[in-house]
Parts: structure tokens; C-alpha cells; sequence
């Protein structure tokens, strides 16, 4: 558990990745091509995929289609150096679970890889969240805090659904943008920061924390423990 | 060579499948008419020895030969009936009258080859159709006439529609000729047009005529046709200058940052700092690129596959919503005027990218305590998405510049920004089948999208 299997068939991006990401304490298999890399994926039971979409032999999304075929739901993230409009929804209906265009910042692709591996002890259907003294109901759409009614507009109330499922690890900036907006662009105008100190004035700035360079961090209010 | 060329030529081609085609109608027409004429004649001519040969028996019935005699005598006299030849012989065989010479005398129609009176085609002998009828007492009554008559009306008509043909072909051959000659001499120009374009003179145009046909008609198209072509070289000339001339600059600023910080970072903190001053740099760099990426994916047009039918309305709500906390963060003010329930049919996140970029756009460039005021209504049938600002707007001369790529109007380039976004709304508008449109708000820019309604 919780091994990540790296297809990848650029080396200095490989060595990149693979050099990062063994520094934040996981452990990174790595094979260049789609042939090998469909290979292990099949034998070795892997927390995560990362999957370059072109590469030598069998290209990434054919390599994901056979794997989802045969019942295989690791987790896949495509990684793409065209990153454009299209490929990522090619990439996404051939049964990818996030996409990464490059080049990227790191802090991205980590926080990308954590949001993966963590989502696969998550349980699928739950109606109420829970983090602390907060507590998402939603199907009434009510969020409370130490039983007190916080009321949240819409979008907020998305934005909180969203960093309560990344509850303890670091959203980005760009992941907020796409998991909560729906924005596949980068807009010049911080909307996220503007809602999150909405949010964080509403349930409290206790419980969200500003990542450096990074991107935004929900957990249960420290005081209170 | 010409001659072959004139053959080969279309025109030609047309012109011989009609000439041909009228010859053998003609051909036809000739025939049925011959064969109308003939036939009718014939039975004419037949019918006018019968009753000849009718009245000639009943004055035998009633007078014996002698009056049988007597009435072809008066005949013959008079050419009352139209100069038949008559012969009677006796039951001896022996000719009474006329010059007939037969020994039985069957009832019947019989020819008889004479020597040429002048009517008939030269060589040929004269030929009489006789008919033949056998009287009481064994005479015999022969009633004839010279048959050259009929075959001389076929004859002419058949002349006639001969000439008729032979002039036809020759004016049909000599008009296709001319014809299909003027034709290639045109197609000729075109191809020595098209010829001079490939060998490398892109200004050359085909020549026009005062009378706009077919041809002058395909012309005028092809030479709007090669207008096109020029102008897309043109902007990509234009556009892979821009891109060079536009990367250079913060490249630059890059190269000296990294030189500046080997020659007088000391410590890791300095060099921590000077890494992120390159890394914003490139992260700059990068989204140039993106944004040309993304344009070209726009006006590749690949994405109207994924249109689908959506509530506008609700998305540029939704859009005003999220942004209108940032503005006023910006000390400027966004208000939204959005009429209920209109649908377009297209790409929800294009449109999405385009209204954020014009309401970026106008943050930019207004100053504190500007009003942004976005705008969606119903306009003549189509839907109008509008963004207008109170601030110090754009010279009249540069309305339709800003949408060009890489056009930035303040020469400092003070700001921030790739001058890329208004030509992805221009992209994203097109691609829509709408368009663009930047106006004087009085004061202020106002730049409008008109959207075909779903």
C-alpha cells in the first residue's frame, strides 16, 4: 500500500519525480515504457499510478483503458506534455482519475499524489462530514460548528465540501480551482483567496491554514483538542 | 498542339456531344418525314390509277371496247388525267392502244422499264408502276403511271435534310471551335495566374472582365480565395515575430537574473530568492505558451464537437459571483445585469475563460473606484454578452486592434499580462459563430460578445 508506479519515458523527468517524490517518504517504482509499465501494473498491486499520456510502445491511455478492462481501479494520474483542452478529458474518459499538464510545480504533483492515495480509504457514499468540532450535512446543506448554524453561500459551501474530503492534506490553488469551479485555466485574479478568507471568517481561521507556495490545509482546530 | 489542346478541351467536348446529338435527331426527323411523304404519295399515286382504271371498266361494261377506246382517246387529249399511260390489248394479246406488250394479263400491279423521259436521276431508265385489270371477252386494261414521281419527292427530301445536316455540322464545328478556343484562352490566364503564385509572386490576381460570367464569377471567388490565404500568411508572419519578439523580453530578464544571482548571491537564502524570482519568470513564460497553445486549439475549431446547449445566463452569474469579492478587493466595483434563462450552444469552460478574461482585462486596466458592469441580454435575435467599464477606455483608432495578439496599448508594458486574453475572447467568440466587438462605453471601454442563441 501505498507504492506508486511511475511510466514515464522522458529520464530527466523521471529522475525528477521519482527523486521528489522518494524525499516526501513515498516509494516510486519507475519503468519508461507502456508495455513494462502495463506489465507491473498488473502483477503488483500499486496505491497509485502516475502515467506520462505519450509514451513508446503503448501510450498511456491505452495502457489505463486495458487496465480498467481487466478490473484493475488503481488510482491513475495522467501526466501530458500537451495539457490542453482535450487530452484531458481524453485522458479522464479513458478511465484517469486526475490530470497533471507539464510542465507543473511540484507542490502540485504532491499534492496530487496525496489527494490519490489518500481517496482510496475513503468511503464512497457518506451524507455527513466531520472534522473537529465541524460538521457538513449534505443532503440538509448544513454546516454547523460546536452546534452553531453557519450559514454558506453556495460556492462557499462547495469550496468546504471539497477541503473537508482533502481534510489534513494541502489543496492547491489549482486543484480548488478545478474541483470546486470547474476552471481548467489559470485566471490572473486570486478568486480562491478571496473565497477561503470568506470561508475562513464564516467557520473560523482557526482551521485553515495558508501553505507557503503551496495552497491551502483544513484540520481540526488545535485549541480545542 | 493547340488544335489537340482545343480537342481535349471541354468546351469542345460539350459542343461535339450536342452536334452529335442533333445529327442523329435530325437524322431521325429526316427518316420519319421520308418514309410520311413517301408512303402518302404512294398511296396517292396508286389510288389515282385505281379510280382511273374503275371509270375505264364501267365505260367497258357499258360501250364494249370501242367505247373504252374512245374514252382514253378523249384522255389522252385533253390530259384530263394528269398523264397516265393506258394500254388495251385484245384477247390476241395484241395492243388496241399504247405500247404494252404482255401475253397474260393477270389482275394486279406490274413495273415496267422504259427508256428515260428527262425526270429521272441521269443513267437511269424510266419506271413505270402499271396496273393491270382483266375486262369480259378476254381484253386486258393497262392504267400506268412514270413512278419517279414519288421516289423524286423522297429523293428531294432527303437532299433537303441532307444539306440541312451538313450546314448544321459545319457551323457547330467552327462555333465550338471559337467557343471552347475563348474558353481555354481564359482558363489559361488562370493557370498562368496560378502558375506565377506558385513560382513564388503571391500578388499576382487573375484578371477581371467587364462581363461577369461563369468564368469571371470563379475568378472574382478565387481571387477573394488567395486574399484569404495572403492574409492568414500574413498574420502568422505576423504572429511568430510577435511571439519571438514577445518571449525575448522575459527571457532576457531571465538570463540576467541567474547572472546576477551566480555573480552576488552568497548566501542559500539569496539563491532560494533568486530561484523563485526565475521560477515566476518562467511560470510567465509558460502561460504565454499555454495561451498561444490555447488559441490555436480554439481556432483549430476541434472543440465545437463537445458544444452542448447550456443556461448562460446561470454561468455568467455564477462567474460574477466568484469574482465580484477579487474586484472589490481591487477597490473597483462589479455589478451584474443578466437576463433569466438564455441558452447558448457551445463550450460551458471557453466561455467561462472568455468572461474572466474581460473582467480581468478591465480590473487591469481602470483605476481604483471604476465601475465593471457585465452585461447579458437578448440583442436582435442573439445573445449579447457584455463587459464595460467606466475607465479612461481606448482610442477610437485602436478599437480593433486589441483583440490582434500580443497588442498591449500602453507602450511601458507597465503591466501585467501576455496580451493574449482579449484575442482568446476573440477566439472563443468566433469559434461560438458570434463575434467580438470593443466600443467607446463614454467613458470607458465596453466590449460586447453576440452569441447565436441555442
Amino acid at each position: 500500500m501505498g507504492d506508486i508506479l511511475l511510466i514515464e519515458d522522458e529520464p530527466a523527468m523521471a529522475d525528477f519525480i521519482v527523486r521528489s517524490l522518494t524525499k516526501e517518504g513515498h516509494h516510486v517504482d519507475y519503468v519508461a515504457t507502456g508495455d513494462a509499465g502495463l506489465d507491473r501494473a498488473l502483477k503488483f498491486n500499486y496505491g497509485l499510478l502516475i502515467v506520462d499520456r505519450m509514451l513508446p510502445g503503448t501510450d498511456g491511455l491505452s495502457l489505463v483503458k486495458v487496465l480498467r478492462e481487466r478490473q484493475v481501479r488503481v488510482p491513475v494520474l495522467f501526466l501530458s506534455n500537451l495539457g490542453e483542452l482535450d487530452d484531458r478529458i481524453l485522458g479522464l474518459n479513458a478511465g484517469g482519475d486526475d490530470y497533471l499538464p507539464k510542465p507543473f510545480a511540484f507542490v502540485e504533483l504532491l499534492a496530487r499524489v496525496n489527494a490519490l492515495l489518500r481517496r482510496r480509504v475513503q468511503t464512497a457514499e457518506q451524507i455527513v462530514l466531520q472534522l473537529g468540532d465541524l460538521e457538513m450535512h449534505l443532503v440538509k446543506r448544513e454546516v454547523r460548528r460546536q452546534g452553531r448554524e453557519i450559514d454558506l453561500k453556495p460556492r462557499e459551501f462547495t469550496l468546504l465540501e471539497y477541503m473537508l474530503r482533502h481534510a489534513n492534506q494541502v489543496v492547491t490553488r489549482t486543484m480548488l480551482l478545478e474541483g470546486v469551479w470547474g476552471y481548467h485555466f489559470d485566471p490572473k485574479t486570486n478568486i480562491v483567496e478571496t473565497h477561503i478568507s470568506r470561508l475562513r471568517a464564516k467557520i473560523g481561521a482557526d482551521m485553515v491554514d495558508t501553505v507557503r507556495g503551496s495552497g491551502y490545509i483544513i484540520h481540526a482546530a488545535r485549541s480545542n483538542g | 498542339m493547340r488544335l489537340a489542346q482545343t480537342v481535349r478541351s471541354a468546351a469542345f467536348r460539350l459542343t461535339a456531344a450536342y452536334v452529335l446529338l442533333f445529327t442523329v435527331s435530325v437524322g431521325l426527323l429526316a427518316a420519319l418525314t421520308y418514309f410520311l411523304v413517301v408512303s402518302r404519295l404512294d398511296l396517292e399515286f396508286r389510288n389515282h390509277i385505281r379510280a382511273d382504271t374503275h371509270t375505264l371498266s364501267a365505260e367497258f361494261a357499258a360501250g364494249g371496247p370501242k367505247q373504252l377506246l374512245r374514252a382514253i382517246s378523249e384522255r389522252q387529249h385533253n390530259r384530263t388525267a394528269g398523264g397516265l399511260y393506258y394500254s388495251v390489248l385484245d384477247s390476241n394479246g395484241l395492243a388496241l392502244t399504247g405500247t404494252a406488250e404482255r401475253h397474260s394479263c393477270e389482275a394486279g400491279w406490274f413495273e415496267v422499264v422504259g427508256p428515260p423521259d428527262g425526270d429521272e436521276p441521269s443513267g437511269e431508265m424510266e419506271r413505270l408502276a402499271v396496273f393491270a385489270t382483266p375486262l369480259r371477252q378476254g381484253y386486258c386494261l393497262m392504267v400506268g403511271d412514270d413512278y419517279g414521281k414519288v421516289r423524286g419527292v423522297g429523293t428531294l427530301v432527303l437532299r433537303t435534310f441532307g444539306w440541312v445536316i451538313l450546314i448544321t455540322l459545319t457551323l457547330a464545328v467552327a462555333g465550338g471551335l471559337l467557343l471552347s478556343s475563348r474558353f481555354l484562352k481564359r482558363i489559361d490566364i488562370i493557370n498562368r495566374t496560378a502558375e506565377a503564385i506558385i513560382e513564388g509572386d503571391i500578388r499576382q490576381r487573375i484578371p477581371r472582365r467587364a462581363a461577369p460570367d461563369d468564368l469571371d464569377r470563379l475568378a472574382a471567388t478565387l481571387n477573394r480565395m488567395l486574399d484569404r490565404t495572403n492574409d492568414l500568411m500574413d498574420s502568422l508572419r505576423h504572429v511568430t515575430s510577435d511571439i519571438a519578439h514577445d518571449l525575448r523580453t522575459p527571457l532576457g530578464r531571465l538570463r540576467n537574473q541567474l547572472e546576477d544571482a551566480k555573480a552576488h548571491a552568497g548566501t542559500p537564502e539569496e539563491f532560494r530568492a533568486a530561484a523563485e524570482e526565475a521560477i515566476a519568470e518562467v511560470d510567465g513564460l509558460l502561460s504565454t505558451f499555454s495561451a498561444i497553445l490555447r488559441i490555436a486549439q480554439i481556432e483549430g475549431g476541434s472543440r465545437r464537437a463537445g458544444f452542448k446547449a447550456f443556461s448562460l445566463s446561470r454561468l455568467v452569474e455564477d462567474v460574477c459571483e466568484s469574482f465580484a469579492d477579487a474586484v472589490e478587493e481591487a477597490s473597483k466595483r462589479l455589478t451584474a445585469e443578466v437576463a433569466p434563462n438564455l441558452a447558448v450552444n457551445g463550450d460551458q469552460e471557453l466561455l467561462v475563460q472568455a468572461l474572466v478574461n474581460l473582467i480581468e482585462n478591465a480590473i487591469a486596466y481602470t483605476p481604483q473606484g471604476s465601475v465593471i458592469a457585465v452585461g447579458l441580454q437578448r440583442c436582435e435575435g442573439r445573445i449579447c454578452l457584455s463587459v464595460a467599464d467606466n475607465g479612461p477606455g481606448v482610442p477610437e483608432t485602436d478599437l480593433e486592434r486589441i483583440f490582434q495578439r500580443f497588442v498591449r496599448l500602453e507602450p511601458s508594458r507597465s503591466t501585467a499580462g501576455n496580451g493574449l486574453g482579449l484575442s482568446i475572447v476573440a477566439a472563443v467568440a468566433e469559434l461560438h459563430g458570434g463575434a467580438a466587438r470593443a466600443s467607446d462605453n463614454h467613458p470607458g471601454l465596453r466590449i460586447a460578445l453576440t452569441l447565436p442563441a441555442a
